[in-house]
């Protein structure tokens, strides 16, 4: 392992990807480097790309152009268990959380543990105690020690969310990729959600990538903002600095933006 | 993506008229030869209805002098549903995993055990049950057999059919923890689909123990010796009896099933 200075935690060179039978390519040439620790929001309008990248980035689809690299790890060469060992360090969330719903809170939270638990255990359902008291500290951390014994589908959305940040906390992984992991919820809770993701991400020095729509969110959560537009970085800019000039480029008009002198950019 | 789909032309009114009348007149046609085939003679009922009103009057009140044995049947009928379903509740939790698209390690091992599959699901466990009457001898084990193979084929079919509903989203968040498969089954799968797969094993059960009723009457086993007996030597307060106690058994196993059914779901 690297550390700071050393190689991004995340690099993405010259990636490119077409779904078959489609002559619009969903990614052209997309590059950009995530430092280690770094929490990166790529922001776009809805089929800019956003889920064909987070895909490439897991190996769900394998790209035919171009270069993923995941803690210093190309995952485009490995096949199989190898692969499997590469994607345990990675953390995943999902837009539809993603949780087994018959499941407990904390038997979820345990699911993060999965790469590194004997099989027999799994099966039996005997963790070691170790491991429950990693999951429960998880749980704490994301606010949900109460919520522990009830099943996933009886929480709000908000806490499965929740519940997922705990799960990937489990798992230890130093890279998180949120796919649009606040899009299914309301106003409040995204912020929440985004302010949990966040704050372990700063504590534990994890490195965050999310895909989000929007603006207003992206910049209060993110260090970097990516922006994508039909496939193309268009924009890669600290998010303080993102202006109304930024978000024309992402959006194709110019909208309202908080940070920006009323006149300079007018709604469509 | 969908598009073009959607963008069909709508086929013109005259098209949609003649398409309806071709379909009855193939329908009607399809009718006119099926009831020929069958030989429906609705004379031959005619004349059959006071027979069977003269058997009905003969056959009370039902003979009670073997209801012991008869009893005994009974429950070697019940005996054989449950033994044969579960033998086939192992097969198919074994085989299902291979058939369902979302957890086959590839097509080459899920088509041919759909084909599999298929084949036992088209063979009726009567049918099956003539065969091992002859391979293994007459007797309730047979009949075991019978029901536990073409059991094992429809049962396969609708667990994978469940498995494949379920939510790709959470076994792919599972799946990328690095878990493998058996971790992947038992972990996240299971718990999901336990109940919806325990119903369909009542629901087999029961069913069975209709399909076990009549058995018996190619020798392998249950209280359908006993109804092919009865009907042979025209004992007909005797079948009354086996009638009664197919009718209880049947309707006791369906209200108990029904009843953990609901509970699950």
């Amino acid at each position: 392992m690297s550390g700071h200075g050393g190689a991004p935690a995340i690099r993405v060179q010259g990636l490119g990807h077409t779904y078959p039978g489609h002559s619009a390519p969903a990614l052209r040439d997309v590059s950009f480097d995530v430092g280690r620790g770094e929490v990166v929001a790529v922001l776009g309008p809805s089929g800019a790309g956003k889920t064909t990248l987070f895909r490439c980035l897991t190996q769900l689809i394998a790209s035919e152009q171009g270069l993923v690299e995941l803690a210093g790890r190309r995952l485009g060469e490995l096949r199989g268990r190898e692969l499997s060992l590469a994607r345990r360090d990675i953390g995943l969330i999902f837009q539809q959380f993603n949780l087994v719903r018959r499941l407990t809170a904390e038997q979820n939270v345990l699911a993060g543990r999965l790469g590194h638990v004997p099989t027999w255990r799994v099966v039996l359902r005997r963790f070691e105690k170790s491991d429950r008291a990693l999951a429960q500290a998880c749980l704490a951390r994301v606010g949900l020690s109460d919520q522990a014994s009830q099943r996933a589908d009886r929480l709000s959305g908000g806490q499965q969310q929740r519940v997922a940040i705990a799960r990937v906390l489990a798992q230890q992984s130093a890279v998180v990729l949120a796919d649009e992991p606040v899009s299914s919820l309301d106003p409040a809770s995204a912020t929440d959600v985004l302010d949990t993701l966040r704050g372990v991400a700063r504590e534990r020095d994890i490195t965050v990538l999310s895909s989000l729509h929007q603006v207003e969110l992206a910049t209060r959560f993110a260090d970097r903002i990516v922006g994508l537009r039909d496939g193309r970085v268009v924009v890669d800019a600290p998010a303080s600095d993102f202006d109304a000039a930024d978000y024309a480029s992402i959006f194709g008009r110019p909208g309202q933006l908080a940070n920006v002198p009323p006149g300079q950019a007018t709604p469509a | 993506m969908d598009a073009d789909a959607g963008a069909r032309a709508p086929r013109p009114r005259w098209a949609r008229i003649g398409g309806r009348i071709a379909l009855v007149a193939t329908l009607l046609g399809v009718y006119a030869v099926s009831i020929r085939l069958a030989d429906v003679d609705l004379g031959a009922l005619l004349e059959g209805l006071p027979r069977m009103a003269d058997w009905a009057g003969r056959a009370v009140p039902p003979e009670t002098a073997q209801l012991g044995l008869l009893l005994l049947r009974a429950a070697e009928t019940a005996a054989i549903a449950l033994v044969g379903t579960t033998l086939a509740a192992v097969l198919a939790l074994v085989t299902c995993t291979l058939a369902a698209r979302n957890l086959t390690p590839s097509a080459f091992v899920r088509l041919p055990t759909r084909w599999l599959l298929n084949t036992l699901r088209g063979i009726d466990s009567f049918v099956f049950a003539i065969l091992f009457v002859a391979a293994v001898g007459l007797g309730p084990f047979a009949g075991v057999l019978g029901v536990a193979l073409h059991t094992w084929g429809s049962m396969a079919k609708l667990f994978a059919e469940t498995i494949e509903d379920v939510p790709a989203g959470p076994l792919d968040a599972v799946r990328l923890t690095g878990a493998s498969r058996t971790k992947l089954v038992s972990y996240a799968l299971v718990p999901d689909v336990l109940p919806g797969l325990s119903s369909i094993g009542l629901y087999m059960l029961e069913f069975n123990v209709r399909t076990s009723t009549v058995l018996g009457i190619v020798g392998a086993g249950g209280i359908g010796l006993e109804l092919k007996n009865s009907l042979d030597l025209l004992n007909f307060p005797r079948l009354l009896t086996v009638i009664i106690i197919i009718l209880l058994m049947v309707t006791a196993v369906d209200q108990l099933s029904s009843r953990l059914r609901r509970r699950l779901g």
